[in-house]
């Protein structure tokens, strides 16, 4: 009777010192991620122009989105509309650009780019489906009318945007 | 930013509704996030955190509570971590959870 009882305390200690040292842990997934693929930069095909478009000396900006969670979020992909740092400009600029889905990672996302909407400088894609898209935007900028921008440098920014439907 | 979908709850003081927000910086090129409370028109919403702006290191988590005042909360629709860039960042980004 003893050495049962002795048992017994044994396995309770035992069995408590295990649960004791049972780990919870969890983490925090997050839903919707942007990072750059690549960083922009212009080409100067003319005096009066800057262009990222590689047929232009430019390289496209490219953007990545992850999304962890399907049909939570809207992307808006803004190209530049001024200059974030120039020289003294003393004349108008004209811009323009376009965003297209360069990449992603699940074939079901093809319907991405026929279903964007644009409006303005934006682009704006409906995230169904959950994994990576890949955006890349073109953006010109056309100084005055064949005027030649002057020399020095400049950066335009892109605005990414991830809402929450 | 999470949760996608952010839920208030009644604070220790009254009157003041509270929740609970997670950041993870994956941009290199960014080392500050500002965070922007909004309405459905997106205009800006006062509210109290430990940080407007958020120095974050590469791949750091923070959480963060956010308080809004009860009699604001009901226009509460968006909130928003926006990167801070630096020299050489051509890309913004904005991320938005939303209140339902």
């Amino acid at each position: 009777m003893k050495k049962v009882l002795v048992a017994s305390v044994l396995l309770a200690s035992s069995v408590s010192v295990i649960a004791g040292d049972v780990p919870i842990s969890g983490s925090v997934q997050t839903r919707c991620l942007i990072t750059t693929d690549t960083n922009g930069v212009f080409g100067n095909p003319l005096p009066s122009k800057l262009s990222t478009a590689s047929a232009d000396g430019g390289v496209v900006p490219v953007v990545r989105y992850d999304v962890t969670l399907a049909d939570a979020y809207i992307a808006k992909v803004t190209t530049p509309t001024a200059f974030s740092a120039s020289p003294s400009l003393s004349d108008s600029v004209t811009w323009t650009g376009t965003t297209a889905v360069s990449k992603t990672s699940d074939a079901a996302m093809s319907g991405y780019e026929a279903a964007k909407v644009t409006y303005g400088s934006t682009t704006q894609f409906d995230l169904t489906k959950a994994g990576s898209t890949w955006f890349s935007s073109t953006a010109t900028a056309v100084y005055g009318v064949n005027k030649s921008f002057p020399g020095g440098n400049y950066t335009a920014i892109v605005l990414a945007e991830c809402i929450a439907k | 930013m999470t949760p996608t979908y952010p839920k208030f709850s009644e604070s220790f003081m009254s009157g003041i509704s509270v929740t609970t927000l997670n950041i993870f910086n994956k941009r290199k090129d960014v080392s500050y996030y500002e965070i922007g409370v909004f309405t459905k028109e997106w205009k800006p919403v006062a509210f109290v955190s430990q940080y407007k702006v958020i120095p974050m290191k590469y791949l750091d988590t923070l959480s963060f509570d956010l308080y809004v005042n009860n009699s604001s909360l009901h226009t509460v629709v968006y909130i928003c971590s926006i990167s801070k860039l630096g020299a050489g960042s051509t890309v913004a980004s904005k991320i938005c959870s939303r209140v339902k």
